[in-house]
């Protein structure tokens, strides 16, 4: 064998005897423990570290705890239960332990914090502070990480030791910084001599501080100042009035507000508001009402009662003297209309006038005594009167352009009359002309009475408005505005009414004013310069109006009363003249048998008394359109009598008004008509178109008529002394005896008339009033004969016809009077 | 070595590798040889034991060391299984591996041969073919993972039972 050999079996015996290292496994050293505690060798508890590898006692766990707490004073649990490796559970638990045993630490937010730490904390916080001299309390916690508010406990109760300084809203300031503001606020608040918004003061204030410091300092809130003020305020360093806590009102300014308010009103005798609101005084009414308790308060300004007087001695002076007077000339220039509107009130002598109504008050400021009204209203009466003096001229005129028309109305009737002669026309007639000339000559002369004894109340009634006009104008000084617009009212309801152009406009009214008293332009206090001048027109346009409607009201009542007799007086013409014509209508039936004698004896009715009618109507309705319209007639009482062409009566038709006129020309036309009926119609629609009452002819009234148509034409024929005139009566006369009829026949229809007669009378009545016949007609030859040849013997013969005529009627006469008389 | 653990790995690496190639016939060759295998077997034992790991004892039966016999044990559930152990070295070792026998459990599993031997690993044999190893890679490579893969299954099977509890059941007869 080797020896090496051997020697290597002797070393591996020897490796394999050695005894191995005890090593125990995780498992192992746990088991181990979990023996020693179950066999109760451990009797306290063991804590399991994060890591499972170690075992750690409570009281282990606490010291080390204490020692990492006291390392910085602050630490957070989590950090903790990191450091130490133990779970949060166990860290949260001593935790509590540790904080009951020492007062001073505390857990905020899972962080335990000591005092050592804070007292640390705030030593730092005033280093900084001293620095700074001011710190914000939100930038401080913003580093520590920690809330505002326990930045503020942990603080407050270490000012003034620990921290040097003053805690105010969430900033902290050095003492020394603090008296700076101090001063600055101090400084800033004496030097304000007018009052002022605090926080302007303020801000300039702040802006001051941010030059001072540049823009890394932190800016000083309001409050801060207004703190400071406060204290300032308590100490009686500043004073003042500090109203809502802004608004600063110094004592000086006070004072000198009250020295100049006195020292302006003791000169000036008045004050304006403005004034005062200059000087910063909210309510100047009450202030000067307080302060000066006779003055007077207006609107816009506040007066001594001397200036009162002044104007009052003014006023009194213009009214006694009969003039006018504009306050603004008296009263200082500041004044407005509305002021002077409440000063004049306050003037006895202004209050007396207007109560007795000696003055009135125009634009608010001007005085017009009564007199100085009354001159300028005659005054422009007279210019009135001169501009109605021009209309009535050219009335004239227009009444000169008439003329020629009654010239060719003249010739006309001449005309007429003459158809009248030739056509026999019988003499009752020109009696009722007569008559009714009469009636209306008495007529003008009791309208001439009444329109003179009318006037006389017209002035005393002038007189009386003017009275109660000055009195309505002293009640309504306080209101002129309400005033102007009824006046306006009424000005637009009498322009309405007043459709003519004599009546004077306002404008007129004006421009006669200015030009009569030019000192009138410019007064009163507002921009147009016609104001006062305007009022004063507005003032005496009524009085002129009154007056001149007075006027016109009794020219119009006479009118009125004018119409009224003339319709009056148609009612009478037109009802005695259409019964007669109805009388002679109702004749006509005795020749219905025979229609060229009935168309004769129609138409000679229609020419002669229809024709009549209708011009007396028409001219009468003609007169009554003007008057109605206002259009001035010479003589309304007189109606002209003449007989119109049938031209003239066509237009004057056609110049009425509405339906009359067209009635009218109906009325007109039915003249040239067959038959009367259609004139009776047609008369019968014009009246009543103008209201007018047609009678109708009954048997008592027929009888009457026909009674004295007898007596009438019973005389005429007993007084006739024209042969030729004579025969139409007598025919009449008998057929009025033989028919009881009213006929009025025209030359042509005597023969018919007469043969008609021939079973009626006598034979030798019949005999002689043939040969009466004969003879006449023998005679109108003759008569007509004699113009052509004058050197035959006709006049002979007319002369013989003439006295052989008168013969026959004498004896004809006696004969109808004897048949008249039995 | 892929399908090792890193731990077997890391003591392999530390077991000093065989250099003379002999079988037990080489003569002086062979002295050389079990030289080398005497140092591999010290450095593994020493290993074992520094890191509380100690688990096998063996020594050479006859002077030419082509017998060995000793004991191994296992520690399941803090309690400790010892067996026999014995192997020959074959004649034409190295190039065959030892077989390593346990004749107590012969029988017992169905990874024996006949006669005790150890069935090891498929991974084994293209291992040690490949590398210089000695008696002691054959313990931590075949032996080794063997016991502890084995000795497990076989205790709870109630195959392999403790002397402690042989020793309660004689008592018990006893009584």
């Amino acid at each position: 064998m080797d020896a090496e050999l051997l020697e290597l079996q002797r070393q591996f015996e020897t490796a394999q005897n050695v005894k191995s290292s005890i090593r125990l496994s995780e498992r192992n050293v746990v088991e181990l423990v979990q023996k020693l505690q179950e066999l109760k060798f451990i009797e306290f508890d063991l804590l399991h570290t994060v890591s499972g590898k170690e075992y750690i006692t409570p009281d282990q766990l606490r010291i080390e705890m204490q020692m990492e707490i006291n390392k910085s004073g602050r630490i957070s649990l989590i950090d903790l239960s990191d450091v130490i490796g133990v779970d949060l559970y166990h860290i949260e638990k001593q935790a509590n332990l540790i904080l009951n045993d020492d007062l001073g630490m505390m857990l905020v937010r899972g962080e335990i914090m000591s005092q050592f730490y804070w007292n640390n904390i705030a030593e730092e916080i005033n280093e900084k502070l001293q620095e700074c001299s001011q710190i914000a309390i939100a930038e401080l916690a913003a580093q520590l990480q920690v809330a505002s508010e326990l930045i503020l406990s942990i603080l407050e109760p270490r000012l003034g030791t620990i921290v040097k300084g003053r805690l105010e809203g969430g900033q902290l300031y050095t003492p020394a910084y603090v008296t700076r503001i101090n001063a600055m606020v101090c400084g800033a608040v004496r030097g304000i001599t007018v009052p002022s918004n605090l926080s302007t003061v303020w801000n300039s204030l702040q802006n001051l501080l941010q030059e001072l410091n540049g823009t890394n300092s932190v800016s000083v809130e309001s409050f801060m100042f207004q703190s400071q003020f406060n204290s300032l305020l308590k100490e009686g360093k500043v004073l003042g009035s500090a109203r809502a806590g802004i608004q600063w009102t110094p004592t000086i300014f006070a004072h000198a507000q009250i020295e100049s308010v006195e020292s302006f009103f003791s000169q000036n005798s008045f004050i304006t508001y403005d004034f005062l609101h200059k000087l910063a005084i909210p309510q100047p009414k009450q202030y000067l009402q307080s302060r000066f308790p006779d003055g007077i308060p207006l609107d816009n300004a506040f007066i001594h009662p001397s200036t009162v007087e002044m104007l009052d001695v003014a006023i009194e002076d213009a009214i006694e003297n009969g003039n006018w007077i504009d306050s603004l000339s008296v009263l200082p220039t500041h004044l407005v209309s509305e002021d002077i509107a409440k000063i004049l009130p306050h003037c006895p002598t202004v209050q007396m006038a207007l109560k007795s109504s000696k003055a009135v008050v125009f634009g608010d400021s001007c005085i017009f005594s009564t007199k100085s009204i009354i001159e300028m209203f005659d005054k422009l009466e007279k210019e009135l009167e001169t501009l109605n003096h021009t209309f009535l001229t050219i009335q004239l005129k227009s009444s000169d352009l008439r003329q020629p028309k009654d010239h060719a109305a003249g010739d006309k009737a001449d005309e007429f009359y003459e158809s009248k002669s030739a056509g026999g026309d019988s003499g009752s007639g020109k009696n009722h002309l007569q008559k009714s000339s009469k009636k209306k000559r008495g007529k003008a002369t009791i309208s001439g009475k009444a329109a003179t004894a009318e006037t006389d109340p017209d002035i005393q009634e002038n007189i009386s408005s003017k009275t109660k006009r000055n009195r309505r104008k002293g009640k309504d000084t306080g209101s002129a505005d309400n005033s102007e617009p009824k006046s306006g009212a009424k000005k637009g309801s009498s322009k309405e009414k007043e459709g003519t152009i004599n009546i004077p406009s306002e404008e007129w009214v004006l421009q006669h004013i200015l030009s009569l008293f030019p000192d009138l332009e410019g007064l009163g206090g507002s921009k147009d310069l016609h104001e006062v001048p305007r009022h004063l027109a507005c003032h005496l346009r009524p009085m002129l109006m009154n007056s001149w409607k007075k006027k016109r009201d009794s020219i119009l009542l006479e009118s009125a009363d004018q119409r009224r007799q003339l319709l009056e007086s148609l009612q009478k013409q037109l009802d005695e003249a259409f019964l007669n014509f109805q009388l002679y209508a109702k004749a006509l039936d005795i020749f219905e048998d025979e229609p060229s004698l009935s168309n004769v004896l129609h138409k000679h009715l229609l020419k002669t008394f229809a024709t009549s009618i209708v011009d007396r109507l028409i001219r009468n309705l003609d007169t009554d359109n003007k008057l109605m319209n206002g259009i001035d007639v010479e003589d309304p009482s007189y109606v002209e009598q003449k007989t119109l062409c049938s031209a003239d009566r066509v237009s004057m038709a056609k110049g009425l008004s509405g339906p009359l006129s067209i009635k009218a020309q109906v009325l007109v036309d039915s003249l040239q008509d067959k038959k009367v009926d259609s004139f009776i119609n047609a008369l019968r629609g014009v009246a009543e178109e103008r209201g007018l009452a047609l009678k109708k002819l009954d048997k008592k009234t027929e009888r009457t008529l026909l009674h004295l148509y007898r007596k009438d034409l019973t005389s005429q024929v007993s007084s006739e002394t024209d042969p030729v005139a004579f025969l139409p009566r007598v025919v009449g006369l008998l057929y009025l005896q033989v028919y009881n009829k009213a006929l009025q026949a025209p030359g042509r229809s005597i023969s018919a008339a007469v043969c008609r007669l021939k079973d009626k009378v006598a034979d030798y009545t019949f005999e002689i009033l043939t040969d009466y016949h004969t003879a006449t007609v023998s005679l109108l030859a003759l008569l007509s004969a004699s113009t052509e040849d004058e050197e035959d013997c006709t006049s002979d013969r007319i002369v013989s016809k003439r006295e052989l005529l008168e013969t026959k009627m004498a004896e004809l006469k006696d004969l109808i009077l004897k048949t008249a008389d039995s | 070595m892929e399908g090792w653990d890193p731990n077997t790995k890391s003591t392999l690496t530390q077991i000093p590798l065989l250099s003379t190639r002999a079988g037990p016939r080489d003569g002086a060759a062979w002295t050389q040889r079990l030289k080398e295998e005497y140092r591999a077997l010290i450095a593994y034992t020493g290993m074992n034991k520094s890191n509380d790991n100690d688990w096998f004892r063996i020594s050479a039966t006859n002077p030419e060391g082509t017998h060995w016999s000793g004991k191994c044990w296992y520690v399941h559930n803090l309690r400790k299984y010892e067996f026999d152990l014995q192997f020959d070295i074959p004649v034409t070792y190295p190039a065959t591996s030892p077989e390593i026998e346990l004749p107590q459990l012969d029988g017992k599993t169905h990874k024996m041969y006949r006669g005790g031997k150890i069935c090891l690993t498929v991974h084994f044999k293209p291992l040690w073919a490949k590398n210089w190893f000695g008696i002691a890679h054959g313990l931590c490579l075949g032996l080794a993972p063997w016991l502890a893969a084995e000795i497990p299954i076989l205790v709870d099977s109630g195959a392999v039972k403790h002397k402690d509890d042989e020793v309660i059941a004689s008592t018990t007869t006893t009584e």
